[in-house]
């Protein structure tokens, strides 16, 4: 890697050297600092991701005052960072699916048996979004910068402010902290467009699979009905080769 | 059957068993999965200022039964069924089996083969459809259908995906269809493609001894509220849909449509007069599922609906209001209110209102 250290002392500055070489170093600094932030993301985004094509389970808990009150199951099947298949697995969304590619997004109804598309402010709705079970590849949907390190509790952290670079991003703007040692989400807050926030969430435990460590629980807190939180568990992952035509968006013979 | 019927039957067995198996060496990833769903619904309706002969036709009740599954097999064999049983009461009982889909599937390489009932939409529009020419029918005051009782056409149709191109072939019998007399034998014939985020869809065909026709659609997400979408079709005359959605920050949609058809025999609805001329019609819905903003109305979904005709205008007011119960049970209830002069389209309605309770049980 460039060593600015080297750098500096091969110069004998003026003043006006001097300032000049404060900003090449200020400039040289930031533009390094961004690209350790994009691969601080990507090395986070491998504990949500484990492979570039593989289906999971997702089953979710929401949460009304501390009681639970509805579950909801899906399994969600993965190809590379732009295409997403989500089933809706528990009762009373049983035919229903999700399918996003790219900034596109599709949901199938069973009542309807045809293609709706969504728009991205529909992506956001319920405690845990669409957005929240289908797009967990953060480098591709959002500019990372670093921030600064701090603690969260015991633990030493990088903070990243991440900016949306797509339309779709199911946010407009995440603060991420991830753990120093090996960049393992701990929390981040997740904001809208207008600046409110409007999610924050923990990222509880992990799980070795296969030789990886992959996110088993996080835990999503309703910033705006303090009383409503949704525990998402993530189970039966397994790599798999899963065909194009599962991607397609004319498809009408899904499950 | 003879020896000599026996040897096609006993070949194409050997040809799917090699090509199985072939397929068993070859994809690593092989999956064999089943779902399956049951919903059972009770619905209750009462009509309102109603002009019908006795008093027991203003009630009725239907039970529904709705079992359901779809198995794969090696992510290339389908098999998939939908039925509903309903026992109807209104006055008499009367019970009947409705065959939503059933069909077989075989995907080989980009191709996938259908035979049997199935359930297609080619059009993009929620209560009208322009080019939709194998759809269901589309009931404008229903048109998320609350009781699943629409079905499909039966067909044989060959799919063709390849990246962002899909072709599709099929041609769809009258045969087994009932007393719908505008359904006749159809060849057509759709080329999907999703460039540039427009979901656009070339359709043509013809209806054996009946009509040709062509249309085009469209979809598209404009920034992070808006969807727009439109069919356009050509059966003697132009007919002509356009629509969009609107999602407000806090997740109520407001849908609208306009809808011009010819006023064909394809198109009339039943209670129009073959000489009214061509009719326009929009829809407007508005609503929000789950109602989480207020205190305890989270498992709530509420929707009103307009339906007009604009030449003579009459029109039909809808309400829907449901309910969730855990992870089994759903309630609702459904009302229509049609108003207009006797004699427009809505307005000859023989009830001034009818309201339907529900209670969905699904497995």
């Amino acid at each position: 890697m460039f060593n600015l250290t080297q750098v500096s002392l091969s110069f004998r500055p003026g003043f006006k050297s001097a300032m000049l070489l404060s900003g090449l170093l200020l400039s040289s600094s930031i533009a390094f600092a961004a690209e350790d932030a994009q691969a601080m993301l990507e090395q986070s985004d491998a504990f949500r991701n484990g492979w570039s094509s593989y289906v999971l389970r997702v089953n979710i808990k929401n949460f009304e005052e501390g009681k639970s009150d509805e579950e909801k199951l899906y399994e969600v099947s993965k190809k590379g960072t732009e295409k997403t298949y989500v089933e809706f697995l528990s009762p009373r969304d049983k035919g229903r699916h999700l399918l996003m590619l790219g900034d596109d997004m599709w949901v199938y109804l069973p009542d309807t048996s045809r293609p709706v598309r969504i728009t991205p402010l529909e992506r956001l709705s319920g405690d845990a979004s669409s957005g929240d079970v289908a797009r967990t590849n953060y480098a591709a949907d959002y500019n990372a910068k670093f921030v600064r390190t701090e603690k969260v509790g015991s633990l030493d952290c990088n903070l990243l402010e991440l900016t949306a670079k797509r339309k779709g991003s199911t946010y407009q703007r995440i603060l991420y902290w991830l753990r120093a040692s090996d960049e393992r989400p701990i929390k981040a807050e997740f904001y809208l467009t207008s600046g409110k926030q409007i999610k924050s969430a923990t990222f509880d435990e992990f799980v070795q699979v296969r030789g990886k460590t992959l996110l088993r629980r996080m835990t999503l807190y309703d910033q705006i009905r303090k009383n409503s939180h949704s525990v998402l568990e993530y189970s039966d992952f397994a790599p798999r080769e899963l065909p194009d035509k599962l991607f397609y968006q004319g498809r009408s013979d899904r499950f | 059957m003879s020896l000599h019927g026996l040897v096609p039957v006993m070949l194409l067995a050997a040809v799917m068993s090699v090509s199985a198996r072939a397929q068993d060496e070859q994809d690593s990833s092989r999956k064999d999965n089943f779902r399956y769903s049951l919903s059972a619904i009770e619905d209750f309706t009462v009509l309102g200022g109603t002009i019908a002969p006795t008093l027991e036709s203003r009630f009725q009740n239907r039970l529904l039964l709705e079992p359901s599954f779809t198995y794969l097999y090696n992510n290339r064999w389908t098999l998939s069924s939908k039925v509903v049983g309903e026992s109807e009461t209104n006055g008499d009982t009367h019970e009947h089996l409705l065959v939503r889909e059933t069909y077989a599937g075989l995907s080989v390489a980009d191709f996938d083969f259908t035979v049997g009932r199935r359930l297609v939409h080619w059009g993009t529009g929620y209560a009208f459809t322009a080019t939709g020419v194998l759809d269901p029918p589309l009931v404008a005051t229903d048109p998320t259908d609350r009781l699943n009782i629409r079905a499909g056409r039966d067909m044989v149709k060959v799919d063709w995906e390849k990246g962002p191109h899909a072709v599709s072939l099929a041609y769809a019998t009258s045969g087994l269809s009932g007393s719908q007399a505008t359904v006749k034998n159809t060849a057509a014939f759709r080329y999907n493609i999703l460039v540039n985020g427009f979901d656009t869809s070339i359709i043509a065909g013809k209806d054996l001894a009946g009509d040709s026709f062509a249309g085009v659609t469209f979809t598209r997400v404009l920034g992070q509220a808006w969807e727009l979408h439109g069919d356009a079709a050509w059966r003697q005359h132009a007919a002509i849909l356009i629509g969009g959605k609107y999602t407000a920050r806090f997740g109520m949609t407001v849908i609208a449509e306009l809808f011009s058809p010819p006023n064909i025999p394809y198109y009339r609805s039943e209670t129009l007069s073959p000489s009214a001329g061509r009719q326009s019609y929009t829809f407007l819905r508005v609503g929000k599922s789950r109602l989480r903003e207020l205190p305890g109305w989270k498992e709530w979904d509420a929707y009103a609906s307009v339906v007009s005709n604009l030449q003579d205008h009459s029109g039909v007011l809808v309400i829907d209001v449901r309910r969730g119960f855990g992870n089994h049970f759903s309630s609702y209830v459904h009302m229509e209110g049609p108003f207009g002069s006797k004699r427009s389209e809505y307005g000859a309605i023989p009830y001034a209102t009818t309201t339907s309770f529900g209670i969905r049980f699904q497995q």
